[in-house]
This record gives C-alpha cells, structure tokens and sequence, in this order.
C-alpha cells in the first residue's frame, strides 16, 4: 500500500501556502510507490488532472473541446524520480517548474500520426524494451501506431494506478486544495451579497470569475451553477429517474423573490480544486419549513460526520446518512453522498453510487483522504436543502476545510 | 434574453448530423461512440455543463448509422432535442458496466461490425467487446474530424457568436488598461464579460499579461501593476452555444511601439494571404518567413468550431500541413506574433473564413495599428 510521506493529523499541520517543491518530490514519490505496488515501469499520462499531479505543472485550463489536442503529456519512469513533461506553449502562461530542464520537452499533438510518430521516438528512447506500460487514454492516432509505441504490448489501464496515488493528500496538496477554498469563500461572499430579485443567474457567475481571478485562482473548472428549485418533484425537469435534475444549466433569468438556489462553484489554486456548493433564498429569509429543511440536513451531515475517521468505509458513512433520514437516501440517485477531491474536480471515493454496496463496504478511508460531502434533502414546498462540506480524514476523527456561513438559514 | 436551455436550432443540428452520417459512411463505421464534448454536441445538439480540460472517455453519445438514432447520456431532458426521445436517454453513471448494458441494449449495438470511437481508455477497449460482440473497435475521431473540418452556413453564424462575445470582453479589458492596473484584474474583467455575454463562458482563460522585454515569448505573471512602456497582451475565448470564438489584440502603455506594429502588420497580411482555397495549411507558417519573423512557439492556426478542429498549423506537424489543404467553409484562428528586445511582443489573434473568393476576416476588434497610437 502506498504509504502518506507526511500525514495530516489537525489543522495546525497543514501549511498556510504550500511548498511547491516539497509536493513535487512527495507526489512524485506516491506516484512511483503505486507504480511499484502494480508492476508498471512507465507511465504516459494525456489526461489533464493526470499530468497536473505527476508533473506539479499547472496552467489555465482550456475548454474541453480545446483541451485534448493542445494539453501537456507526461511520461514517468519507475526508476527516475523526475518526469518528463512535454508541454504545449500557451500564450501568457507562466512556466514556473520543478522540473529539471533536461524533462521538459516541447509539444506533442497526439491527435495526428505525425505528432504520434515524434511521440513514438521519444517514448523509444525513454522506456525500455519489454517495460510494463500504462496509459489512461488513446487517441485515435495513438491507436493505430500501437505497436511502435508500445512494442511490449498493449498498456495496460494508468487511472487505478494515478488514482491509488492520489487518495491520499500530502499536506501541501490539502493547502492548494485550502488555498483555492479560500480563493473561492472570499469570491462568493460578493456574489452572496449581490444576490437579489432581478439579478441575472449569469450576473453570478460573472461576479464570481472576477473575482476568483482577481483573488489568484489559476483555472475556473466549471460553469458556475446557480439552479433554482422547482416547488415539487412533479413540477421539476423530467428525469431518467424521477428524482431531481441536478446540474442545470445557468441562463440570463432574472431570479424573483423566494427563489431557492442549489449553487455548485469550483476553481484551482495550483492545479488543486475547489468545490463550494451552498443553498440560497432570495430577497427572504426562510420559513419555519425551509429552516427545517437545513436543520435536517445538518442532522445528516453531523450523524455522518460522528463516523468520518481513517479506517471507516464508504459503507458506513452512507448508512450513518440513511439512517439520519429516516431509511432513505439523502443524496441524489445520479450522484453520490460524497466523492473524492484533488486535481479532478470530483476523485474516487464516489460514496453511495451504482459501483454498488459492497464496493463502498470495501473501500477504507486512509488518513489524508480528502472528502467532500453534499447531502441533499427535499421535501416539496420547500426547495430543499444542498449544501457542500470538505473534511481531510484524520486517524480519530476529520479536520474541515470549508469555511462559509449558511446563511440565510440558521445555523 | 435567453433563459430557458433550447437545443441547437433544427437546421444547425441537421445540416451537422447529415455530414457526420456522410462521414460514417465514408469511413464505413456502423456505429459512433463518442465522449468528447465537442463531438457530443455535434451530433446531438444538445448543451452539456462546460467543464475545463480533458476528461477520460466513456461513451456519452451513441449513433448508429442505418437508423440515425441517437442515445444520450443525460439524466434530464432539459435542451435535448426532440429527435431524441426520453428512452434514448441515459442517467449519469459510475460504474462502467452500468453504461455497457445501456449500449448492449441499443438497437444495431449487437450485429454493428465497424464501431469507431473518438479516444479509448485500455478499460474501455476490453469492455466494449461486450456491447458490441460483432465489431473491429476503430478510431472514430477521423470521421469526426472530417465532418467539422468545413462548417456549415449555421455553424458560421453560430462562430460569429462566440466571436462577438470574444471581442466585446476583450474591449472591455483594454477600456481599464492603464498604469497601476495588475494583469490579474485585466484577466478577471475579461472573464466577467464572458460570462456575462450571454449564455457563454470563459473557454481559454489566458487573459492578459505584460510581454516580456528580455524573452521572446515568456511570460512573468509576476501580479506586478501595469507600468509605462509595457506592451500588454490580451487574449479572448469563449464558448457560447457550444462555438468557440477567439481574438488576440496588444495594446502599448504611453509607448509609441509602431516600429513593432508595422512588422506585425506585414506579416498579417501574408497570412491573411494564405488563407485561401486550394492553398495548403503549410502556407501559414511559409507566411512568417516570407515576413522575416521567427515562428512563435504557439500554433500559428487552428481551426475553430466546436472547440479545435483541423488543421493544427504548427511546425511540429510540418508535414500534416503541407497536406492540408484548405477549402471554403474552414474557420481558422490564426496567430500573428512579433518581438523586438526591449520593446516587447505584437501578438494578435483573428478569425478567417475561407471563402471560394479568398478570406474573410470576422474578427474586427480595433488595434493601436495607427503609427504612436498609445493608450494609458
């Protein structure tokens, strides 16, 4: 098993910024420690979150529709504690880096043969025959030069290995993951207070990049979501299956008094993610039923946070949510109770979905996990209540990263 | 004012599903299975959440070329066509075999023999077998990519879109450029405006920086206040409707850099040159010699859809451009770049439409191209 280099035990060992540096060595480690654990020798790394965590290298991210013929690739040995980085030149980007000149290498475009031939040469000189190769995509280009880039074979799967790595966060990587909280609280808090009737869903979201850059944030990851509530179910968006549509896309509607808002906003800070998600009532303040419906997900929240510690499983803490529900899922049938959070917006663990009960009765949280919990309750009339909490998993218990009010509902 | 999720109007959604069909059946897949975002909107119409970089593939949206039915991975049905009714569509899921058993059931799924996808995971290679007993897995993207390659009327005008939004964010970033400003709230005022153009987002988020006066190309970002002198680049892209629109402009500081202007001047209008018919994509790096400039370290072009789309001008792939051969309806975002030590660096970016007539530049963006225009 992969071991935590450094662990996070209190909130008191996680630095104020971290040190760059460091999380490069200490990820660099974890990455070739869950090499070795799977008896792969090289691994070729496409996917964006992928290469940002091999390589420490962060840049703005592009759309997605951009992102997959210009993006950084990254090729680490097992025996060599740097990797290489071959990385696209964009415009205005600073090339801060830890690593050694002699890694880093111009781009590649591995959406044309051309670019897969030049790949293919290099990958030739990097890793040698009979070599144990992993990959986490192909490309169409990629699939059909696979007997020169990979002579030994077919690679196998790079995202179980990448993700047994990440599991468990260096404190430096839970400071990025901190910093681009903060980034994104002190961001919101302008939105918040801007929110009243005739204000666009898309003003929201405007503030919001603004101020997210202004404040450092190196990557805006989503579209910002600011989804007003249906007053039933059966009045709600059709769905596959009958519960909640969520996310639903932001518009230029004006919100109106009473509109209950779900919000969902993530950013990076160093190539670490943000998630910040929040339940809003505009121009009132709640109802005595609206203020029950937090006061139950609080229930939620604190019944599954009482069985949040190193060694419980994804398992536990869905039944501890069910059973402060009154035997019902507080969570959305298409998402999860929780998930995962680093360079990817959303990682593994995803807690409560179709991978079935007893893959969360087999999955153990290790110390230094990073979490992000979003129990959901609903009851119609109300609009519900959505809101989103960040813990790192400590050995007794969980250090919170989220730091925002609940307002306009008691807390 | 747009405030419901619509689909892409008919004829947008039809006149690109007719050139994927084509596509399909020139490369004889008799099914598509896609999970680029892009690709996805093109053969469904249908807007998706944006979400910055790549994601792994799984399969998002099916085709199957006999009957031309679609199958979607949305759990909702807010902005999907009609044309893909509610059983055509799929919640999110995260086990992969929830998804194989979704595809097994699709009519066609079973008897396809050709099944081309637009990327692969080793995962997915060992698991679509299942969905598809009958079929060689090919690479899909080539018959994708070949049916964006050209627009169609619609999605030309669907580009300007995008365009304008790109263009009026990057007007407002330089209105506040001035001494004192920092590249960051520069960067975030052009971001706001894209955000707030419409129902349209941030798609590159570069935004905008101070050249460097000792380096080529490398940036600072050092957060350092804009100062007298300073060459400042800005650069807009957006996604709205699903197009991505981008625009490049420099601005100078009470400087007078017209020297620099000029040469970025003379080597545009030898790339605007060579955005012509029957011309190869090579033409565009060819354009940078002609000039005397050296090749920046960015793609000179790309095209512009949906997101990229062929050809990718650089001299990486030389000879994938000196192949290429540009046709009427190619949209290209063509990058020109110039550098002077102790001045800095024009770098400007602009849209072309290749027409049977030559190019059209929809890019209209003001430049400080007037000898000792400054700002500040």
């Amino acid at each position: 098993m992969t071991a935590a280099l450094t662990a996070v035990s209190s909130a008191a060992d996680i630095p104020d910024l971290p040190d760059r540096a460091r999380m490069y060595r200490e990820s660099g480690a974890r990455l070739r420690a869950a090499m070795a654990d799977n008896g792969v020798d090289a691994l070729v790394l496409l996917g964006n979150g992928n290469v940002v965590y091999a390589t420490g290298a962060s840049w703005p991210l592009l759309d997605a529709g951009l992102s997959h013929v210009e993006r950084p690739i990254a090729v680490v040995l097992a025996d060599d504690e740097h990797p290489h980085l071959f990385m696209p030149f964009r415009e205005g980007a600073a090339s801060a880096s830890e690593i050694p000149s002699d890694h880093l290498h111009s781009a590649l475009f591995l959406e044309f043969d051309e670019g897969v031939d030049h790949f293919a040469r290099a990958l030739s000189e990097l890793i040698r025959p009979g070599a144990t190769v992993a990959v986490d995509e192909l490309t169409g280009a990629m699939r059909r030069a696979a007997n020169r880039l990979f002579p030994g074979g077919a690679p196998v799967d790079a995202a179980p290995i990448v993700g047994a790595a990440k599991l468990v966060k260096t404190p430096d990587q839970i400071a990025c993951i901190r910093k681009a909280c903060r980034i994104t609280e002190k961001a919101v808090v302008d939105v918040q207070k801007a929110l009243a009737p005739g204000v666009r869903q898309i003003d929201l979201s405007a503030q919001f990049v603004r101020r997210a850059f202004e404040l450092g944030a190196t990557a805006n990851m989503l579209e910002a979501i600011w989804q007003v509530m249906p007053t039933s179910k059966a009045e709600g968006t059709w769905t596959t299956h009958g519960d909640l549509a969520l996310p639903l896309l932001t518009t230029e509607r004006e919100l109106a008094a009473g509109d209950v808002l779900w919000t969902d906003v993530s950013i990076t800070y160093t190539g670490f993610c943000s998630d910040f998600g929040r339940t809003w009532l505009v121009g009132e303040t709640p109802s005595a039923r609206q203020q029950d419906q937090f006061r139950q997900w609080r229930h939620i929240l604190d019944a599954v946070l009482k069985v949040t510690k190193a060694g419980a499983t994804s398992g536990d803490l869905a039944r501890a949510a069910i059973a402060a529900n009154g035997g019902q899922k507080p969570w959305l049938p298409h998402f999860y109770l929780g998930h995962g959070i680093g360079t990817n917006a959303a990682e593994m663990p995803m807690i409560g979905t179709d991978l079935g009960e007893e893959f969360d009765d087999n999955f153990v949280f290790p110390a230094g996990m990073v979490l992000v919990l979003e129990p959901v309750v609903w009851e119609d009339g109300t609009g519900g209540y959505r809101s989103e909490e960040i813990v790192v998993i400590t050995k007794d218990g969980y250090v919170p990263l989220t730091d925002y009010p609940y307002a306009p509902y008691e807390d | 004012m747009k405030t419901e999720i619509l689909p892409d109007e008919r004829a947008l959604r039809l006149g690109r599903r007719e050139r994927a069909l084509a596509q399909m059946e020139a490369f004889d897949l008799d099914v598509l299975v896609l999970g680029r975002q892009a690709n996805v909107r093109y053969i469904s119409g249908a807007p998706q959440l944006w979400v910055a970089g790549t994601r792994p593939f799984g399969p998002i949206c099916t085709v199957v070329r006999s009957t031309g039915e679609i199958h979607l991975n949305s759990t909702w049905d807010e902005g999907i066509p009609a044309d893909i009714p509610h059983d055509h569509l799929y919640g999110l899921a995260w086990n992969p075999m929830t998804l194989v058993d979704v595809l097994k059931g699709i009519e066609g799924a079973a008897m396809a023999r050709r099944v081309g996808t637009d990327a692969l995971t080793p995962s997915f290679a060992k698991l679509l077998p299942m969905a598809f007993p009958n079929a060689e897995l090919v690479d899909g993207e080539l018959a994708m990519r070949a049916a964006r390659r050209i627009k169609t009327p619609d999605e030309v005008t669907a580009l300007r879109g995008a365009l304008r939004v790109a263009e009026e964010s990057l007007a407002t970033a330089v209105a506040e450029l001035r001494v004192g400003v920092t590249e960051q709230e520069l960067t975030g005022l052009m971001l706001e405006a894209q955000a707030a153009g419409g129902v349209s987002t941030p798609a590159t988020q570069d935004g905008a920086w101070v050249t460097s006066r000792e380096h080529p190309w490398r940036a600072v970002r050092s957060g350092r206040r804009i100062e007298q002198g300073d060459l400042v680049a800005f650069s807009a892209g957006v996604l709205a409707d699903g197009y991505v629109g981008e625009v490049g402009r420099t601005w100078p500081v009470d400087v007078d850099a017209s020297a620099l202007f000029d040469r970025w001047n003379a080597l545009w209008d030898k790339l605007a040159a060579a955005c012509r018919p029957g011309q190869p994509a090579s033409d565009l790096l060819a354009a940078y010699e002609a000039a005397g400039e050296p090749l920046p370290p960015m793609p000179v072009a790309h095209g512009l859809g949906l997101g990229f789309d062929p050809p990718v001008v650089t001299p990486k792939l030389q000879a994938t451009a000196e192949a290429e051969i540009l046709e009427p309806g190619m949209v290209l975002s063509v990058t020109g770049y110039v550098w002077q030590e102790g001045v800095g660096a024009v770098f400007g970016r602009e849209a072309v439409l290749v027409t049977p007539d030559g190019p059209e530049v929809l890019t209209s963006s003001p430049s400080p191209a007037a000898v000792g225009a400054t700002n500040g």
